[in-house]
Order: C-alpha cells, then sequence, then structure tokens
C-alpha cells in the first residue's frame, strides 16, 4: 500500500519548509518594515488565514509581487502568488479613484493618446502634478511616460498591415499598453525585426490591457474579464497555427501564469504559445535563421533584468541577443527591482519605498555608465529613466537598429 | 526532608483534565487542595486525544448514558470556556460502502440523549463542508466542535490556583502514606529537586489516568485497568472547518478534527501493556490505516502534509474480555475505595472522558465534601473559567491585526491582556509558523508552571506549527534560558524538545516531512553542534 | 540552447565545478533550483571531523585512509592536492578561508560550542585549542531584538572556557526600525541596514566603548552581504572583535554564494536560477537533452551533465513512503528499503537515510537501470556512501567532488 506516497503536499503553501532565504531577497522588508516578509505574509500567514479570515494583514499590500521570493525558493513554494491571492480574497480595502485610474491603462491611455499634446503638456505642469499628488495620491516626483501621437494600433493599420500577408510565416502580437500608447517604436520595431525574419505580424482579432495593474490595485472582476478576453483572442490565433508574441515581460508573465494562478482563468491549451519577443527570436536564430547586422553599428549596454524576467527566467534569451550583435559591448547588472512594479511606485505612500528599493540598481547603472540600459520591462524604463540620466531601450529595439534589415529579409526569405 | 507536616483537605494525583477540574472544583467548594502531577498538565490522554467537543452522537447508539453526558457537557463548555472552544459543528457521513438504514437508528438515538441530530441535503452538506468526500449518499448535522484540551487543563488550573490551591508539577507520587487502613497523604519526589516530601490529608484522589492503574496499587488496592492505545496523525493545517465523522458503528479512524491550524485523524485501538505506556510510539501499520480511512472522510488528504503521529493510552476500566477495547463502557468510574476495598481516605475517578472531565469533577468533589462532611455546591457548570470571562467571545469580533497580538487573544482569552506587548521586542515573534510573541513566551514562563520548552509548547503552542521547532525552538531555549537564568537547562531542554518533536516526525517522515527534518538536521546538529552540546570541552 | 557541460544545482558543489570548467574554458550553464544551503552556512568548511570508528579527526588527510570503501573521499586519487586547489579556488572568488586539511582547528557556533573545522573565512576566528579564553574578559554584544543570536547560550560558553562574561544590547535607530515587524529583524536584513555607512560608523562608536578594557568583544556575524570591507573595517578599528555565527539566515554564507557566482559569471558561465530540469532525453548511454521548467520546450544539450542536486533538502533525492528516488533523471539510488532503518528515534543520533544518495562508480559517473550513464556525473551531497553531518566532511565532499569532476571533463 503505497499511501501518500509523496508526502507531498498539493497545497504548494506547505511545501515550504520555513528556510527562511524568501525573506533574504525580498526588496520590501529593508525599506518598508511594516511589511511583514514574503515568508510571513506568504505560507506561513496562509495557514493562520485558513484558520480564520481575519488574521488577513491589509499590509500584504505593500507586497510589489516581484515575485524574487518565488525565484529564491528552494521548494518551489508559488510565495507572490499566495500573498496575492490573499489579497484578492480578503482585503476590505476598495480601490480608490487613483488606483482606478492608473490600473486602467488602456482607457485612460486611449483618451490620453486622443490629446496627447495636451496630456502630456498637462501632466508635465507643477500644478498639475501637485493637484494629482494631493487629490489623487498620486506622487507629484513622478514624471509620466509621455503619451504617443498616434497609437501603434492605428499605425500599423495604417502603414504595415497590408504587407504582412506576403510573408511565408506568420505571427500574432499582443502589443500592449504601453506600446500602443506610450511607445508606439518598439512595437514598430518588433515588427520590422519579425518580418526581416520572413514572419508577418497580425494584431490579435481583440486585445484589452493584460491586466496586471488591475490584480495589483485589486480590481479582480474586472481583471479577470480581460483575462478571459484576452486569452480567447490568443486561443484565436493559435487555432489559426499562430504563435502570439509579447514584448513586454510582465505581459508575458501575466498572461502566461497569473491568468491561471490568480484569476481562475484557464489558460494550458494556449500557454506554451505565447512567447516573449526576445525568446521567439532568439529560437529562430537558434533555429537557422540568417542575421546580417550594420558594420558601424556601435553601443554599450547595460542589460537590467527585470523583476518578471528574472520569474520567467528567460533574461538568457535577451542577453544572448543582446551578446550577439557585434558592435555590442554588454554588460549585465547584477538582477536586482528597480523599485516600481507597475503602478506601485506612482503612489504617493510608495514613493519613499519604490526609490529606496531602487537605490542600489541605479548606483550599478551609474558604475557601468553605459550608453543605453535595455530591459524588457516598460516600466523598469520609466523608473530607471526618471531616477537615472540614462536612456532606456527594448533589446527588440536595440536589435532593429543593429540588424541590417533588409539584407537579413533577404536570406530569411 | 521537611519537617513541618503540610496539610490538606485533599491531595488530588494527576494533572490531566480531570484532575485539574477536581482540583478546581475543590478549591471553588473552599477546600484546601494540593495538586500533583507527575510531568506536566495534560501530558497523558488529556493531550492525546483529537480535542473533540463531542455532541455525544458517535455514542448515542452504542452508550446512550454517555451520550447524555456529552451533550450536557457540550453545552456547558461552550459557555465555560469559550476560549477552549471552537463551535464548528459535526456531520456524520454515510458513504456509498456504509449502511444508509443505520442513519434512522442513529438519528433516533440521538434524539432520546438529547442531542440536536438534522439530516440534511448530502449536496448541503458538501457546501457546509467542501472537503467532505463527495461521494456521500447521506449527511447528518450535529453540534460537534473542538476543544483544546492543554488550555482547557490549564484553565482550570489556574482557576483552582486563584482559588487557593497548591500546584506542583515534575512531582511524582513515590508511595502512598498509610496509617492502618487509611490512606493519609503521600511521599513525592520532585524531579526539579531531586528532594522527597510528604503531604497530608484525609482524602487523597487518584487521578491519574491510566498511571492511576499503578497509583491504587501503591495504596493497596486493585483497580483492573485496561490500557487501549489510540493513534492519531496531524495535518499541516485546517483542511476542513467542520467535524467529520462516519455515521456507522464506531471504528478506527473515522473522526477529522480541525482545531486550531490543523486538523487531526484519528483514531486506532489496541490493547497495549503497562510497561509501553509511557513511551507510546506510533507504528507504520497504524499510519497507513490512518490515511486509507482519513481519505474516506476527505479527499485531499491524499495530498495534504502530514506533520506528525502521535498516540495517547485511553483509561479505561476493564471490565470483559473484549479484546478491541471499543465495547467497554466510557463511562465514568468513581470508586470509594473505603466502600469497595476498605481502604479510607482514598477515591479513584477513572474512565470517562475529556469531554465529561467536569462532571467527573464534580462527583469527585461531591464526594469528597461528603467525606469531609461539607454540604457545598458545584458552581462549575456556571462559573466561567479564566480566558472566558471577557464580555465578548473572541469569535465573530473582527481584529484589526496588531502584529501578534491576535493568535494570543484566541490562545489565552481576556488573560492576554497579561501578555506585554508595548515594546517591538515582547511583540516579535518567538514562532512564526503559530503567531507566538516573545511577550507571550514569557507570559507563560512567568505564569503558566513552564520547566521545559515541551510545557512551553502546551501552553502556547510553540514548535506546533510545520516545522515543527526548526526555527522557534532555539529562539524559545534562549527566553527560557534568560527568566531561569541556566543557559545549561535550556541547551539540554533544547535538545529533549528536539527529541520530542521528531518522536512525533519520524513515523510520518518520508516528502516533504523528511526534507522539513534534514534542515532541521542540519542546523542543529550541523550549524549549531547539538550533539555534542554535552561533551564539547572535551 | 547548447553548452559544452550542464551542472544541475547551484550550490556549493555545482558553483566550484563550474567555476573550475570556465577558467578551463568550459561553456557551462548552471541551473538551480532556488537559493542554496549555503544560506543557512555556519560560517566554516568541513573536511572531515569524526573517523569511521566514530573518534574525533585532527588531521583529515590522515584518517581518509580509514574510511569505509564507496565513501566519495575514497574515489578521489590525490586527496590533499585537491584540498590544496580548492582552497586556492575560493580565495580567487574573493572568499577569503583560512585553515589547513593537515590539522582541523576550531571554530565558534551559535550555541556557543567549538566545532571542529577546516577552513573557516576570514569573518571568523580560528581557535587552535579550547582555553584561549581562559581569564579572558568578554563582553557579548547583541543588536537590540534580534533572536536568532542567542546571547545567554555565547555568554555561557565563554564562561565555561573560564572568561569573564558581560552582556550588552545596541540599539541603532537603524535597526530598530526593521523591529516594526515581528518577524523580519533577521541577519540578512539587519546586514543591509548595516551596509549604510552612518550606520557603521555609529556602531563603531559604541564597540569602541564597550571595547575598552576588554579582551574579546563577541558580536553576531550579520556584516557584510556583498562586501567584507565593513567586517575589515571592524577588525581593524576595534581588534578584540570575534564575531560569531548567527541562526539562518547565514550573512557570511549568502555572500560566499554570491561571490562563487559572480565568478562564475565573470568567467562566462550561464547561471539560470529560479528553474529545474524536468526531464532528460536518453540515447543509449548518454543523456542528449535536458528540459526544464522556465524554458519548456527550449531544449538545453551538452556533451556532459553534472549532478549537483544536494540531497532531501534542495529536493535532490526525494524520499517516498517506501523508496528513494533521484527526481531528474531516475538514476540508480543507494538507500535501505526498509523504511524503519531509515530513521534513529534518537534526534542526535546519526539518522539512516543521511547516506542514501545516487548511486556512482569511481570516476563519480552514475547509473540508471544498472548501466552506467557516460556523459552523467554526480558531485556533492547527492552522492551516497557518507554521512556529511554525523562525520562533518559535507563541504568537503561538496567541493572536492566538484573540482575531481571538472578534472574528469576537462580531460576528455
Amino acid at each position: 500500500m503505497n499511501l501518500q506516497e509523496n508526502n507531498i503536499s498539493a497545497n504548494n503553501f506547505e511545501q515550504c519548509i520555513k528556510c527562511t532565504v524568501c525573506t533574504v531577497y525580498c526588496p520590501v522588508v529593508p525599506v518598508r518594515p511594516e511589511y511583514p516578509g514574503p515568508k510571513q505574509a506568504g505560507p506561513d500567514g496562509e495557514r493562520l488565514r485558513l484558520k480564520r479570515g481575519e488574521f488577513f494583514d491589509e499590509a500584504l499590500k505593500y507586497c510589489l509581487n516581484c515575485k524574487r521570493c518565488e525565484v529564491a525558493c528552494p521548494s518551489n513554494v508559488r510565495i507572490g502568488d499566495i500573498i496575492q491571492s490573499a489579497r484578492i480574497r480578503y482585503s476590505k480595502h476598495r480601490p480608490t479613484l487613483r488606483d482606478r485610474i492608473l490600473a486602467n491603462t488602456d482607457v485612460v491611455g486611449g483618451l490620453a493618446t486622443i490629446a496627447a499634446p495636451v496630456t502630456n503638456f498637462a501632466l508635465s505642469l507643477k500644478p498639475v502634478k501637485l493637484m494629482m499628488d494631493a487629490v489623487l495620491k498620486v506622487d507629484s516626483h513622478r514624471s509620466f511616460p509621455k503619451y504617443a501621437g498616434e497609437k501603434f494600433v492605428t499605425w500599423f493599420n495604417r502603414n504595415a498591415q497590408a504587407s504582412q500577408a506576403q510573408y511565408p510565416r506568420q505571427v500574432s502580437f499582443f502589443h500592449g499598453c504601453y506600446i500602443n500608447y506610450n511607445y508606439p517604436q518598439l512595437g514598430k520595431d518588433l515588427v520590422s525585426v519579425l518580418n526581416a525574419f520572413g514572419y508577418g505580424v497580425n494584431l490579435l482579432e481583440d486585445e484589452k490591457c493584460c491586466g496586471v495593474a488591475l490584480i495589483s490595485n485589486g480590481l479582480i472582476s474586472q481583471a479577470r474579464k480581460q483575462a478571459e478576453l484576452n486569452t480567447a483572442s490568443i486561443r484565436r490565433a493559435v487555432t489559426q497555427g499562430r504563435k502570439v508574441v509579447v514584448a513586454s515581460s510582465t505581459c508575458t508573465l501575466t498572461i502566461r501564469e497569473e491568468y491561471e494562478h490568480l484569476l481562475g482563468v484557464e489558460n494550458a491549451d494556449v500557454r506554451s504559445s505565447i512567447d516573449l519577443a526576445t525568446r521567439f527570436v532568439y529560437r529562430l536564430i537558434d533555429e537557422g535563421a540568417k542575421v546580417v547586422f550594420n558594420d558601424d553599428f556601435k553601443l554599450r549596454v547595460a542589460y537590467h533584468t527585470a523583476c518578471h524576467m528574472e520569474r520567467l527566467g528567460w533574461g538568457f534569451y535577451s542577453i544572448s541577443l543582446l551578446r550577439s550583435i557585434p558592435g555590442v559591448k554588454l554588460t549585465v547588472l547584477p538582477s536586482k527591482c528597480c523599485g516600481i512594479a507597475g503602478t506601485y511606485g506612482f503612489k504617493k505612500e510608495n514613493y519613499a519605498t519604490s526609490q529606496g528599493i531602487g537605490e542600489s540598481l541605479f548606483a550599478d547603472i551609474a558604475d557601468a555608465s553605459p550608453d543605453v540600459v535595455a530591459t524588457d520591462c516598460e516600466t523598469c524604463k520609466w523608473q530607471i529613466e526618471m531616477s537615472t540620466p540614462f536612456k532606456v531601450e527594448h533589446p527588440i529595439s536595440i536589435l532593429a537598429r543593429a540588424l541590417d534589415l533588409e539584407k537579413t529579409k533577404q536570406l530569411n526569405k | 526532608m521537611q519537617t513541618e507536616r503540610k496539610e490538606y483537605d485533599v491531595i488530588i494525583i494527576g494533572g490531566g483534565a480531570t484532575g485539574a477540574g477536581t482540583a478546581r472544583d475543590c478549591s471553588l467548594r473552599g477546600l484546601r487542595v494540593l495538586l500533583v502531577e507527575r510531568f506536566d498538565f495534560a501530558s497523558g490522554a488529556t493531550g492525546r486525544n483529537h480535542g473533540l467537543l463531542h455532541s455525544g452522537a458517535r455514542y448515542a447508539v452504542t452508550d446512550g448514558e454517555s451520550a447524555s453526558e456529552c451533550i450536557k457537557e457540550n453545552m456547558i463548555l461552550r459557555k465555560i470556556a469559550r476560549h477552549c472552544v471552537e463551535e464548528n459543528d459535526g456531520l456524520f457521513i454515510t458513504l456509498p460502502e456504509d449502511d444508509l438504514a443505520y442513519q434512522a437508528t442513529f438519528v433516533e438515538a440521538c434524539r432520546k440523549a438529547g442531542i440536536m441530530a438534522e439530516i440534511i441535503d448530502p449536496e448541503l452538506a458538501k457546501r457546509m463542508e467542501p472537503s467532505v468526500n463527495p461521494s456521500i449518499i447521506g449527511a447528518v448535522k450535529v453540534p460537534d466542535g473542538s476543544v483544546d484540551p492543554f488550555r482547557l487543563t490549564l484553565a482550570n488550573v489556574l482557576d483552582a490556583r486563584a482559588h487557593g490551591a497548591d500546584i506542583l508539577v515534575y512531582h511524582e507520587v513515590k508511595s502512598i502514606i498509610k496509617e492502618q487502613n487509611k490512606v493519609v497523604g503521600v511521599e513525592v519526589y520532585s524531579h526539579k529537586t531531586k528532594e522527597t516530601k510528604r503531604y497530608y490529608a484525609p482524602l487523597t484522589i487518584n487521578a491519574g489516568g491510566i498511571w492511576g492503574h499503578g497509583i491504587a496499587g501503591m495504596a493497596g488496592v486493585n483497580v483492573g485497568m485496561y490500557p487501549a492505545k489510540g493513534s492519531l496523525l496531524i495535518f499541516g493545517h485546517r483542511v476542513n472547518n467542520v467535524v467529520l465523522n462516519r455515521c456507522r458503528k464506531p471504528a478506527n479512524a473515522d473522526i477529522l478534527v480541525p482545531g486550531d491550524t490543523i486538523c487531526l485523524i484519528g483514531t486506532t485501538s489496541s490493547h497495549v501493556g503497562f510497561d509501553e505506556v509511557d513511551d507510546m510510539r506510533v507504528t507504520a501499520d497504524e499510519v497507513d490505516l490512518l490515511l486509507k480511512e482519513g481519505e474516506k472522510l476527505a479527499p485531499s488528504l491524499a495530498s495534504t502534509r502530514i506533520l506528525r503521529a502521535y498516540a495517547g493510552v485511553r483509561p479505561l476500566v476493564a471490565s470483559d474480555e473484549d479484546p478491541t477495547g471499543r465495547n467497554i463502557s466510557r463511562g465514568i468510574v468513581l470508586l470509594d475505595h473505603a466502600v469497595r476495598d476498605g481502604v479510607e481516605g482514598f477515591a479513584t475517578i477513572t474512565g470517562g472522558k475529556l469531554m465529561t472531565y467536569r462532571l467527573m469533577a464534580e462527583w469527585t468533589t461531591d464526594l469528597a465534601c461528603s467525606k469531609l462532611g461539607l454540604d457545598r455546591k458545584c458552581v462549575t457548570a456556571d462559573e466561567p473559567l479564566p480566558g472566558s470571562r471577557m464580555e465578548d467571545s473572541p469569535k465573530g469580533r473582527s481584529f484589526l491585526f496588531d502584529k501578534g497580538g491576535q493568535s494570543a487573544k484566541h490562545r489565552h482569552g481576556e488573560l492576554s491582556k497579561k501578555i506585554a506587548s508595548d515594546n517591538p521586542f515582547d511583540r516579535s515573534l518567538v514562532c512564526e509558523c503559530e503567531d507566538v510573541s516573545v511577550g507571550e513566551v514569557n507570559y507563560a514562563l512567568n505564569e503558566l508552571h513552564v520547566n521545559n520548552l515541551v510545557d512551553l509548547r502546551r501552553r502556547t503552542r510553540v514548535g506546533m506549527g510545520t516545522c515543527q521547532g526548526e526555527l522557534c525552538a532555539c529562539r524559545a531555549a534562549g527566553l527560557l534560558g534568560e527568566a531561569n537564568n541556566c543557559a545549561a537547562k535550556a541547551k539540554s531542554d533544547l535538545a529533549s524538545f528536539l527529541n520530542e518533536r521528531w518522536k512525533g516526525v519520524y513515523p510520518v517522515a518520508w516528502g516533504e516531512a523528511l526534507r522539513e527534518n534534514e534542515f532541521t538536521q542540519w542546523l542543529y546538529g550541523g550549524v549549531c553542534d547539538m550533539n555534542n552540546v554535552n561533551n564539547w570541552r572535551k | 540552447m547548447r553548452f559544452s557541460t550542464i551542472i544541475i544545482g547551484g550550490g556549493l558543489a555545482g558553483l566550484c565545478c563550474g567555476i573550475r570548467l570556465q577558467k578551463a574554458g568550459v561553456q557551462c550553464a548552471i541551473v538551480s533550483a532556488g537559493q542554496s544551503a549555503l544560506h543557512f552556512f555556519s560560517g566554516s568548511f568541513e573536511l572531515l571531523n569524526v573517523d569511521a570508528e566514530g573518534k574525533s579527526v585532527d588531521n583529515p588527510v590522515v584518517t581518509i585512509e580509514g574510511l569505509p570503501e564507496g565513501h566519495p573521499y575514497k574515489k578521489i586519487n590525490d586527496f590533499s592536492r585537491y584540498a590544496e586547489e580548492v582552497k586556492s579556488l575560493l580565495t580567487d572568488c574573493g572568499v577569503d578561508v583560512n585553515g589547513d586539511a593537515k590539522a582541523n582547528h576550531f571554530h565558534f557556533t551559535p550555541m556557543g560550542t567549538l566545532k571542529r573545522s577546516w577552513l573557516s573565512l576570514g569573518d571568523f576566528n580560528r581557535f587552535d585549542s579550547m582555553d584561549c579564553f581562559c581569564g579572558k574578559k568578554v563582553v557579548v554584544v547583541n543588536i537590540a531584538g534580534f533572536l536568532d543570536f542567542n546571547m545567554k547560550f555565547v555568554c555561557d560558553a565563554f564562561a565555561r572556557m573560564g572568561a569573564k562574561v558581560e552582556q550588552r544590547k545596541i540599539s541603532l535607530e537603524a535597526t530598530d526600525k526593521l523591529r516594526t515587524s515581528p518577524t523580519e529583524m533577521r541577519a540578512s536584513n539587519i546586514a543591509r541596514v548595516l551596509d549604510v555607512k552612518e550606520n557603521q560608523n555609529q556602531l563603531l562608536t559604541i564597540l569602541k566603548d564597550y571595547s575598552n578594557g576588554v579582551d574579546v568583544v563577541a558580536l553576531p556575524a550579520v556584516f557584510g552581504l556583498d562586501s567584507t570591507d565593513f567586517v575589515k573595517t571592524l577588525k581593524r578599528e576595534v581588534p578584540q572583535v570575534v564575531l560569531i555565527p548567527s541562526m539562518p539566515p547565514s550573512v557570511p554564507g549568502i555572500r560566499v554564494q554570491q561571490r562563487l557566482r559572480r565568478e562564475f559569471e565573470r568567467t562566462g558561465g550561464v547561471f539560470m536560477l529560479g528553474d529545474s530540469v524536468v526531464k532528460a532525453d536518453f540515447e543509449g548511454n548518454r543523456v542528449v537533452r535536458l528540459f526544464s521548467r522556465n524554458h519548456e520546450d527550449m531544449p538545453l544539450t551538452a556533451d556532459n551533465v553534472v549532478l549537483a542536486t544536494g540531497s532531501f533538502f534542495s529536493s535532490g533525492l526525494v524520499a517516498r513512503s517506501s523508496e528513494v528516488i533521484e527526481p531528474v533523471m531516475h538514476l540508480d539510488v543507494d538507500f535501505d528499503s526498509n523504511r524503519s532503518t531509515w530513521y534513529d528515534a534518537q534526534f542526535f543520533n546519526p539518522q539512516g537515510y543521511m547516506k542514501f544518495g545516487v548511486a556512482t562508480n569511481n570516476r563519480f559517473q552514475v547509473k540508471r537501470q544498472g548501466e552506467t550513464i557516460e556523459n552523467v556525473y554526480a558531485i556533492g551531497s547527492v552522492l551516497s556512501g557518507f554521512n556529511a553531518l554525523a562525520e562533518g566532511c559535507g563541504a568537503g565532499v561538496s567541493m572536492l567532488t566538484a573540482l575531481a569532476v571538472a578534472d574528469e571533463i576537462i580531460k576528455q
């Protein structure tokens, strides 16, 4: 008889053997001691919460959901998920107007894009910032990401869509809010890189914000709706034989992992078809795609592994791609949290924490003193650009500049 | 040897629930009481059972008398021991392999015993307790609950002490002092001071549980006891919030009880010899049996972490030759040895169960009063125990998280006010799994008769969580060392504590439990060099 | 993804092996499921503390001879050369160690005992005898509120060794702030706070004051997660300082882990943290492909694979109710199928299960269904044939087998 043969619990929190390793890597605790730390907030707290829900501690809101605890855990405990699930289940905190505004990146983004010059101007004005600080509790030190005048989707439909069918292979692209509203250039770069490798790019039939900000701001039912919509769109693309490429590491993690773990949206059938842009490109090259680089391309790059990238474990792909560019001199920065964690750092109450966490990374960047910092995460880009004098780019954008796109395209026909 | 002759009205031997309850009742009725306990409170059968607040339903069919005693005491404990009780309710479920016809017999028997037993739709039962086996074909709801035996015993001790009783733990009765055919006192050996002392009283009460057999022997009387071992398994967290029972004749491993942060399944039943009762160990077969049956109650137990296994010995009074021990009445046995054996000044209280400890104490105290010629009424059914005297019960109240204070409130009721929490040190956690603060540990060390870390565990739950002492044991040992100003004893206590935890872990030590143990071994054996503590100057 | 060698497990064994290989120009990737047991490091590496008869060992090098066949040390040729090379490997990584394979010394444990060891980190004092504190004036200092440093035990230990002991607690504003949380006053968090210059200066001022007229100032080792600078400053400014390891997490251990990892990456190694190998494809007697949880369908390929997954704690071995398995490649494991032999009822006695591990030949090649797998080697605590805890040889086995296997691979 082999009852309980493994004595390994199906309850993930019970796999914790209390070794305290997670507490070493939590970036929040040293700057925000009100936070109970990942061990107490996660597996330890979970047992108490199962005893009685009132053991829930609102201080769990200080968790950045950076998931560095999960990466460090030798027992495979999904500490970050446990904490976020507890917030979803027990928190009595109601999202404020500020939380709703920050969380609804696509609605707000949509409105802001229409009036981009005005919005950007207004968001940069001191009185506006102070008003936002006082009324909305959005920290006045924050500079908002600029809104582009033309959405990525608009550009794509006008300029790129028609030519995509000519490519022998097809892929779908989940662009996310950031590319659509704030940084269409990255979307354009990805389209040209993928085209160069012989892939036509398709937008999903329908796409909403991946929902990471909704989750962290406690707007769960809305997040679930968007997750369902996105998953359905992705499923349609996958059914048509297309992989779905995502540029942002955070969107990738959210869609692949959090949909199921936190929102209960089933995605096992399509999960492996959702790929990070740099991983997708790495695989193409690994499987024999040809590349031609511009001879004159020279760049000193410092790569920052974003938290969610670390959790995906896919930093290797971006780093390898950058390393494969002959003109790039690459420094890989020690993997640390920049402190922004999406909308977290925008909140007035978190500003000091956020900057405190990032301090050590900013110092590392200053030491490396690169031409450009590369990272796969858009919110890290905001934080680093705001907190250091360095410009930040996505590895795909660097690749787009480094490649001789035309020659590459010829070779990959 | 002391010179002064210490006199009491009554000496009670045994610090289980019955002894503690009797000490309380006697002292509330104005008697001068001495309670002697060989080791620590609740270290025998009292602390080694399900912690089930029986509704009595389990006995309704086979033993109506016990059943009706249970339900009455159940209702009393809900009033007087709120901080020890969780009002969870219970379900008696019928599985496809069981005879559904038994349900009617069962409900009828419950009705006769005065137990509210309500047949409910299996679907409703599944909603009430989502972990229940989904294939149930019948369910009866009864007023079961959970009771923390350590807290309950301690509350009785504290009240006895408040009413003048003297409490001696780690004092073992070595002999019963007799003058002619009359018991006049006891000679006790202190495990702490290694001294022997004599105490005198016109009445000595033997509430020694299974060890009462030997104590009676010292007084020259024979109480035929039947040591029946029962093994249980503790799981890492609460799988169920409602007590689950099988609706059939009582059998092995058919009760799953949620208690505090864990849940436990039991029991097995087997006869053991008196030579084994001091060191009960759970066998591999028992573990397998408990798991096999447990999964039938709640299938998710199959994938829940097992924390430890333990066994207790039921102090049943042998009445027939039934080898299983199940058909012996769990009724209360109060023996006045003057009447039974012609030995004056000596009585034995045994049989019964945790649930009826108060009633047993009442009967015993009635006997004591009548022997001492007093006429005083028992008030223990109405007087709340210390810890349960706050105006509003801890349940249903919404606590804001106040950094560690919350678990202490559940554990100590209104006495948690005595726990220091005004500075960060007092608030910091010793035991992270069970949320035990420095303040709580120090309160226990100073006021709750704690002599070592195992006692501390019974008072506070230190080391009862998932890690079984891996992080907290060393911290608690430090506080114990400070409190007693003796590092050497604290170190050897730490070693004994880890040994005691291991005893319960190794019967289930595979999978995660073995991982956890290897880590603990590395910490204490490797990093701390504890296997070398005693010969470190070599 | 192609590498020359893939090492599964990023602890002491895996990293030492990886560093040695990288330095020899062998391109390696380490796949590490979370952080390693170095986070619970005592501060001293042990080579061999107890011999086959259970006697304490003073000279590990000569004692090796008497070990039973099957012990990993018996498979290493030129034991003392490897012991020396481990020392220089650590030094090259910036891990400053003292000690001698021919003469064990003593180091302090958190319980206040003196334990035999081979190499102690530069943070710690090494003691050659147990009488070194006799008649000394010792002040034991703790950071106020830090529960994982057992003042009472440490004071008692000094007193027993004949010292005159006083105890003090230091409250700094910055460390006090940590105490807001009832759980997070941990060694690593204190270390992070004490990385700040201003806090270091405050601490130094107080310690200088306490050190007046005393011979020893004993402190918990909670300094320097990244750098040893402050430890050095501390010892220079207050020469009486003796650091004593705390309960986990171990600050010096974390630093060792980081330095080894950094050296591995500096020499071109790829370190994949938070990932685990879930499947291996075999062709004949060789592993040809590995699949990991994070990389999913992207296979990892290599000429050689080194299994450095550790024992039960790090899931290199998994115990079921009736067997012990190696979960990654289902290799042959030496264990006793009778579970009752796995344990001793006494916690502090040697536990039978600790000797279980992956079966290997004399070159540390593993077996699967009785067949030797040519390109898979096992190193460190996943190996069978020794009880690291009872023999006091865990670190030694990890590092020496790591180098021996690295050399096997380099030879090819």
